[in-house]
C-alpha cells in the first residue's frame, strides 16, 4: 500500500473527481468500481463511487463517477461529480452532444477513445486548459480480447499516479481469467496513446455544466405530464450512437422482399419497406443488432442483408 | 462489488469492544450485510428499484451456503410482507425491503403488523411515489408511512443503513413494535462507500439477542409464538369498541421506544465506536438560521455549514435521524436559539404546510418558541441536493444574508423581516401554506412551441388485414404503419419485435396500455414519446383493471353516439406485470371485458435487474437465484399462465412467437375478432431479453424458434375452450430437447448443458414434456 500517495488535483473539499462517460454496456460501471477499489485499497485513498441512475439501456449514453479524498475527508455530498479533474470518454462522438467538456476543471486530463490527434478532440471538448491523450482503446481491446474499459482505465490509472505494477497485479486478481487479455490491453494503452497538453490560452473558457432544465416547466407542461405525441415523437432521435453506427448492409439485387426480415426487426423503421418492397436500412433508427442478417435467406445471389466490415 | 472481495483484513482499533472491518459496498450492499450479519429466519422479497440488490444480495449468500435465511419471492409486494407477517407470527425473525410503489402496495398490511405488535424490520430505500412514473430519490413513501405505527429510523449514510439497522431489529423486538429503516433511494442504496462493518457476526448477534422463536413460544416480553400449540391462542380477532385500547397500548410501546432508546444508542456506540442519537445537531446552537433536512441532504448541508462559519458566520443543521418515536424535545433543543428554520424536504404535502415543518412548527408553537418556519421542497424525482443548494436555502431569507464570498451572491434579495418568500425569482407562493416554496423547480420557456412532426394514423391506413381474409401475406402487411417510432430498448430486445408483428395483425384504431416494465421505460422518457397511437401507462398491477375502465367507457361513448371511431385497447404487460396483477387479469378474464392482453414474457424482472418471475424456467439463473451449495438456480418450473386462465372460460386465449410470423398474425386478428365480439384475449409471447439472458443479439429469432421447438412455450390457442396447438414440432419432425434450446437462450440457461446440471436439466425435460402431453390430449378432446 502507497500511504504516501498525492493526488494530483483537487477541489476545495479536497476531492479528486473522476468522471467517465460511456453507453451501457460499455463497462465503465465495472471500471468506476474497480478503480474506487485500487484508490480505497492500494493507495489509501477514502472517496465515493456513484453512478447516474435511471432508465438506461444497453446501448444508451451513462456516466459513472469516482471522488477521492484523503482518508478522514468527510464524504458529504452524493450522486456524481458535474465538476472532474479526470474525465473518460469511451467514445470521442458522444462529447459534442453530451456536451461533455461542460464542468471540466482548469487543467483537467481528458482520456478519450480515439483515433483522432489530441489537438482535435480539445476542439469537440472547448478545453480551456489541459491534457487530452487520446487512446485508440477500441482497436486495442480488439486486439487484446479485452473489454473497451480496460485500455481506458490503463490511461487513467497511469494518469491519477497510480503504480501501473500494483493495478496490473490487482486486476490480473480481479479477472483471473482474462487477466492475460487485461494486461495486454493495459500495456498497448501506455506504449500506444497520443498525448498534448494545453495552457489556458484563452480560446476557450470555464463552462458550467447546465442544469437539465428544459423548456417545459411547472408553467407550460401539460397536465398530469401529458405528452403530445404530434410534437414531441421520437422520430428525430439518432440511434446511431446506441448501434455505434453499425447497420447491416444492404444489396438490393440479392433481396426479394421475402418479408422475413420485417418480423424480426426490434426497431421496426430501421428496415425502409415502401409499397411491399425492401429498400435498405434507416441509419438512424437501425441498432445494429443484425437479427435480420441472422435471418436473411441466403440465395443464388447471396444475402441481401450483411454485416459489414469494412 | 461483493462483500467477500472487497473486505480488508485490518481491523480497527479503537476503544470499542467489537472488531469492526473496513468493507466497500453500497447502502443496499450494507443492508444486506446487516440483515445476513443479523441472521434473520426469512426475508421476504418482491423486486422494486432502487432497492432490488438488497435481495439479490441475501439470495447470492443463501446459494453460497452463507446464511441459513430463508429467502422467498413473493407475487407482489404485498404478498411479500404477508410472507414476513407470517413469519413473524409463528415466532420468527423477518425483514423486508421495498421502496416507493412498493410501501404502497404493501400499505393495508402495514397497519396490521403494527397492530398485532409484531416487531420485524422493513427497509425503505426512498423513491417518489408518482404518475408521471420516476424511480428516483423522493420521500413521499416515507411521509405515508408517518401514521402507520411503525417505528421509523434515518440512515442519512452507507454506514448509518447498516448500523440502524442492528439497532431497529433490537429495539422492535423490546417493545414488539415494527420498524421502518429509510435511507435515500440512488443517494445512498447506490453510492458506494468505505465503512466499517462489524468482523464477527457473533458481536451483533449478541447484539441484537437471540431469535426470537423459543421466547416467543414461553411468552416472553408479551409477544407469543402461533405455533404454541401446547398453548393455543387466536391472534388477530375480530375487535368493536375495544381497537381504541389496542391503539393506546400500542402508542404506549412508542413511548416505551423513545425511553430505550437512548441506552441502546449509548450500547451501540460501546460496541460500535459510532454514535448515534434521535438528532444529530451541526454547526452552531445559537445561529440564527437553522436548517433542518434528512439523510442524505442533511450530509451535503454540513459541508455549507462548514464553509459559513469558515467565513465567520454561524449557521446551524439539524439531521433527524429518527421520526417515529418523533424526539420533539430533542428537536426543539437541537435547532437552539434559531429565529430562522428552513425545513427542507424531499416531498410536499400537496394543498398543504409539509409534513415536518408542520410538526416542528408544532413542536416550536408548545414551547413557545416564536422562530419562523420556513418550507421548502427540493429534490422531488431524484435531484442531487448539493452543498450549494444548502448554502443557496441559508442564504435566501432572514435579516442579512452571510458576508462570505462564496455566499454573498446566494444573499437574500429580500430584505423582508417577515421572512416572506421573495417572489423575484418567480416562483409560485400558496395561500394555503406561508413560508412554502419549491427549491429546484422551473417554470419552463414560454415561447416554446415545437412543430408537428408526425401525422396521427388513420384507421383507413391502417386497415389491412380486413381485405386479406385469412390469408397472410406479409409483403402486403409491410404496409401496416408502425403504431409506435424509435425507442431506446436494448438492441436485440424482444418486446417492440413482437408487439410491432402482432400488431400487424390489428387493424383500425389502437389503444394502447403499458404495464410498468422496460417495455414502457424505453418509449416514454419524458418529454418524448415513442407512440403514434393513444397510449397510456398505469401502474405495475393494474393495467389490466385499467383496461376494462377504458372498454368500458368506449362502449359508454359509442352508445350515446359521441366516439364514432372503433377503437382496439391493447394492454401490454412483462411477464412480472402479471404476476404481481395475476388476481386483476384473472378478474379482467373472468369479467370478460373485451380488450386483449398481449404479455411479452422475457422470464424475469428484466427492468429491476434479471430477478426471478414466477415464468422464469426452473434452473434458471437470476439476479435473485443465484448457483451455489445450496441452491442451483431458480427452484421451482415455470408459471403457464395460460393453463391459469384457462379456468377463467375467457374466449380467446393463445401463444405466439415472432419465429412464426404467420401464426402470430392469425392470433392478433383472431385476438381482435374476439374483442369486437365483445370477449376478453389474452396472447402471450416469448419476448428474449439480450441483455439479461445473456445471449448476442442477433440470435433472438433462433432462439425463440428453438424455444418452440423443444415445446418450451408451445404454440397453441383456446378457442372457447377448445384446445388446438397451431405449431406442432412433434408432427413436423422438429422437436427437439429442452436443453438443447435452453442452451441456445444465453448464458442464464447455458448452464443446464453442463453435465453436473444432467439431472436437473432430465427434470425440466419430464416437466415439459407432461405439460406437453397434457397440450396434446387437450387438443385431441375438445371436451378437455
Amino acid at each position: 500500500m502507497t500511504a504516501t500517495f498525492q493526488m494530483p488535483q483537487t477541489d476545495s473539499l479536497g476531492f479528486c473527481n473522476v468522471l467517465m462517460s460511456a453507453l451501457g454496456g460499455d463497462g465503465a460501471n465495472m471500471a468506476g468500481k474497480l478503480l474506487y477499489k485500487i484508490g480505497c485499497t492500494q493507495f489509501g485513498l477514502d472517496g465515493g463511487y456513484d453512478a447516474r441512475y435511471g432508465s438506461e439501456k444497453k446501448g444508451t449514453a451513462t456516466d459513472v463517477s469516482v471522488r477521492f479524498c484523503r482518508l478522514g475527508t468527510p464524504i458529504r455530498q452524493s450522486g456524481p461529480t458535474t465538476r472532474p479533474h479526470f474525465l473518460v470518454i469511451f467514445h470521442d462522438d458522444l462529447i459534442e452532444p453530451l456536451d461533455l467538456g461542460a464542468g471540466l476543471a482548469a487543467g483537467a486530463v481528458c482520456i478519450v477513445n480515439s483515433v483522432l490527434p489530441p489537438e482535435k478532440v480539445r476542439e469537440m471538448l472547448q478545453l480551456s486548459s489541459g491534457k487530452v491523450i487520446c487512446v485508440d482503446a477500441t482497436r486495442i481491446a480488439v486486439e487484446c480480447g479485452s473489454r473497451l474499459n480496460m485500455p481506458l482505465l490503463a490511461a487513467l490509472c497511469h494518469e491519477l499516479g497510480f503504480s501501473d505494477e500494483e493495478v496490473m497485479t490487482l486486476i490480473a486478481a480481479q479477472w483471473p481469467r482474462a487477466s492475460d487479455q487485461n494486461l495486454r490491453a493495459y500495456s498497448s494503452a501506455l506504449s500506444q496513446s497520443h498525448s498534448a497538453a494545453f495552457d489556458s490560452d484563452g480560446r476557450y473558457r470555464l463552462r458550467e455544466v447546465t442544469a437539465g432544465q428544459g423548456p417545459i416547466g411547472w408553467k407550460n407542461m401539460h397536465n398530469g405530464g401529458v405528452i403530445d405525441a404530434l410534437t414531441h415523437s421520437t422520430i428525430n432521435r439518432d440511434n446511431r450512437i446506441a448501434g455505434r453506427g453499425r447497420v447491416p448492409r444492404f444489396d438490393e439485387a440479392a433481396c426479394n422482399s421475402c418479408g422475413i426480415c420485417l418480423t424480426i426487426c426490434s426497431d421496426p423503421g430501421g428496415l425502409l419497406w415502401r409499397s411491399g418492397r425492401m429498400e435498405g436500412i434507416d441509419a438512424q433508427f437501425c441498432k445494429g443488432c443484425m437479427r435480420c442478417v441472422e435471418v436473411c435467406p441466403d440465395t443464388k445471389k447471396g444475402k441481401a442483408l450483411k454485416i459489414d466490415y469494412a | 462489488m461483493s462483500a467477500s472481495l472487497t473486505e480488508s483484513p485490518e481491523s480497527v482499533a479503537r476503544s470499542s469492544t467489537a472488531r469492526q472491518t473496513v468493507w466497500l459496498g453500497n447502502g443496499n450492499e450494507a443492508v444486506a450485510r446487516a440483515i445476513l450479519d443479523i441472521g434473520y429466519d426469512a426475508e421476504g422479497y418482491y423486486p422494486i428499484t432502487p432497492s432490488s440488490d438488497v435481495g439479490e444480495a441475501v439470495s447470492k449468500a443463501y446459494a453460497a451456503g452463507k446464511s441459513d435465511i430463508a429467502f422467498i419471492v413473493g407475487t407482489s409486494e404485498l404478498a411479500a410482507l404477508g410472507i414476513c407477517t407470517g413469519v413473524a407470527v409463528a415466532g420468527g425473525r423477518v425483514v423486508d425491503v421495498t421502496s416507493a410503489n412498493g410501501l404502497l402496495l404493501k400499505a393495508e398490511q402495514m397497519p396490521a403488523i403494527s397492530g398485532l405488535g409484531l416487531p420485524m424490520v422493513l427497509n425503505l430505500s426512498t423513491r417518489d411515489v408518482s404518475a408521471p412514473l420516476n424511480i428516483k430519490n423522493g420521500h413521499s413513501d416515507l411521509y405515508a408511512a408517518l401514521g402507520w405505527g411503525w417505528m421509523i429510523f434515518l440512515a442519512p449514510t452507507v454506514q448509518a443503513a447498516y448500523d440502524m439497522n442492528i439497532i431497529a431489529i433490537r429495539v422492535a423486538e423490546a417493545v414488539n413494535l415494527p420498524a421502518i429503516v429509510a435511507y435515500d433511494g440512488f443517494h445512498t442504496s447506490h453510492a458506494n462507500r468505505r465503512i466499517e462493518v462489524f468482523a464477527d457476526r457473533e458481536d451483533v448477534r449478541r447484539f441484537v439477542g437471540p431469535p426470537p422463536f423459543k421466547a416467543t413460544l414461553k411468552g416472553e416480553n408479551g409477544r407469543f409464538s402461533l405455533l404454541d400449540v401446547g398453548h393455543p391462542r387466536t391472534f388477530g380477532p375480530y375487535m368493536n369498541d375495544d381497537l381504541i385500547n389496542a391503539k393506546v397500548q400500542m402508542e404506549l410501546k412508542f413511548a416505551r421506544a423513545y425511553e430505550l432508546l437512548p441506552q441502546l444508542f449509548r450500547d451501540f456506540e460501546a460496541l460500535s465506536g459510532r454514535s448515534y442519537g434521535f438528532v444529530q445537531q451541526y454547526g452552531t446552537k445559537s445561529a440564527e438560521k437553522c436548517l433542518v433536512a434528512l439523510n442524505t441532504a442533511g450530509e451535503a448541508a454540513k459541508d455549507a455549514v462548514d464553509e459559513i462559519q469558515q467565513s465567520g458566520d454561524a449557521a446551524n443543521l439539524l439531521i433527524p435521524t429518527v421520526l417515529r418515536p418523533w424526539p420533539e424535545r430533542e428537536i426543539v433543543a437541537a435547532i437552539g436559539d434559531a429565529e430562522y428554520v428552513v425545513v427542507a424536504e424531499r416531498a410536499s404535502q400537496y394543498g398543504a404546510s409539509n409534513y415536518l415543518a408542520n410538526e416542528i412548527g408544532a413542536a416550536l408553537q408548545r414551547v413557545g418558541n416564536s422562530a419562523t418556519v420556513i418550507q421548502r421542497s427540493y429534490g422531488i424525482g431524484g435531484l442531487n441536493f448539493t452543498k450549494d443548494d444548502a448554502l443557496k436555502m441559508y442564504g435566501e431569507f432572514g435579516l442579512h444574508g452571510f458576508s462570505s464570498a462564496t455566499s454573498g451572491a446566494l444573499r437574500a434579495r429580500s430584505e423582508d423581516h417577515s421572512g416572506r418568500i421573495d417572489t423575484d425569482d418567480h416562483r409560485p407562493v400558496f395561500d394555503f401554506a406561508p413560508q412554502k416554496a419549491y427549491h429546484g423547480a422551473w417554470p419552463g420557456d414560454p415561447d416554446y412551441h415545437p412543430g408537428q412532426t408526425i401525422k396521427p394514423l388513420t384507421a383507413q391506413e391502417c386497415t389491412i388485414n380486413e381485405a386479406l381474409k385469412s390469408k397472410v401475406d406479409l409483403k402486403i402487411l409491410s404496409g401496416m404503419p408502425a403504431r409506435f417510432e424509435k425507442h431506446s430498448a436494448c438492441p436485440g430486445c424482444g418486446i417492440f419485435t413482437s408487439l410491432n408483428l402482432f400488431l400487424r395483425g390489428i387493424d383500425g384504431h389502437v389503444c394502447l396500455l403499458f404495464n410498468t416494465g422496460c417495455g414502457m421505460v424505453v418509449s416514454t422518457g419524458y418529454p418524448l414519446t415513442s407512440f403514434k397511437v393513444p397510449y397510456f401507462h398505469n401502474l405495475f398491477h393494474n393495467n389490466t383493471s385499467t383496461a376494462t375502465g377504458v372498454v368500458e367507457m368506449i362502449k359508454r361513448l359509442r352508445q350515446r353516439g359521441d366516439l364514432p371511431e372503433e377503437v382496439t385497447v391493447v394492454a401490454v404487460s412483462g411477464d412480472g406485470g402479471d404476476d404481481i396483477g395475476m388476481d386483476q387479469v384473472i378478474g379482467a378474464a373472468l369479467r370478460n371485458d373485451p380488450f386483449i392482453l398481449f404479455e411479452y414474457d422475457n422470464k424475469g424482472y428484466m427492468n429491476t435487474g434479471a430477478q426471478l418471475c414466477y415464468t422464469s424456467y426452473k434452473g434458471q439463473k437470476c439476479s435473485n437465484s443465484h448457483f451455489g451449495e445450496q441452491q442451483a438456480g431458480k427452484r421451482q418450473h415455470h408459471k403457464d399462465i395460460v393453463e391459469i386462465l384457462r379456468g377463467t372460460f375467457a374466449p380467446y386465449l393463445a401463444t405466439c412467437a415472432e419465429s412464426h410470423a404467420t401464426d402470430m398474425i392469425r392470433k392478433a386478428r383472431q385476438a381482435q375478432a374476439t374483442t369486437r365480439a365483445g370477449g376478453f384475449a389474452f396472447v402471450k409471447t416469448l419476448s428474449v431479453c439480450p441483455l439479461n439472458w445473456g445471449m448476442d443479439e442477433h440470435v433472438g429469432p433462433s432462439a425463440v424458434e428453438a424455444a418452440v421447438n423443444a415445446c418450451l412455450h408451445p404454440l397453441y390457442e383456446i378457442v372457447n375452450g377448445v384446445t388446438r396447438i397451431t405449431v406442432d414440432p412433434e408432427r413436423a419432425n422438429k422437436k427437439i430437447p429442452a436443453v438443447s434450446a435452453l442452451v441456445k437462450m444465453g448464458g442464464a440457461f447455458a448452464h443446464l448443458g453442463r453435465p453436473e446440471y444432467a439431472e436437473l436439466a432430465a427434470e425440466i425435460q419430464e416437466e415439459v414434456d407432461r405439460r406437453w402431453n397434457r397440450l396434446k390430449a387437450m387438443a385431441e378432446n375438445p371436451a378437455l
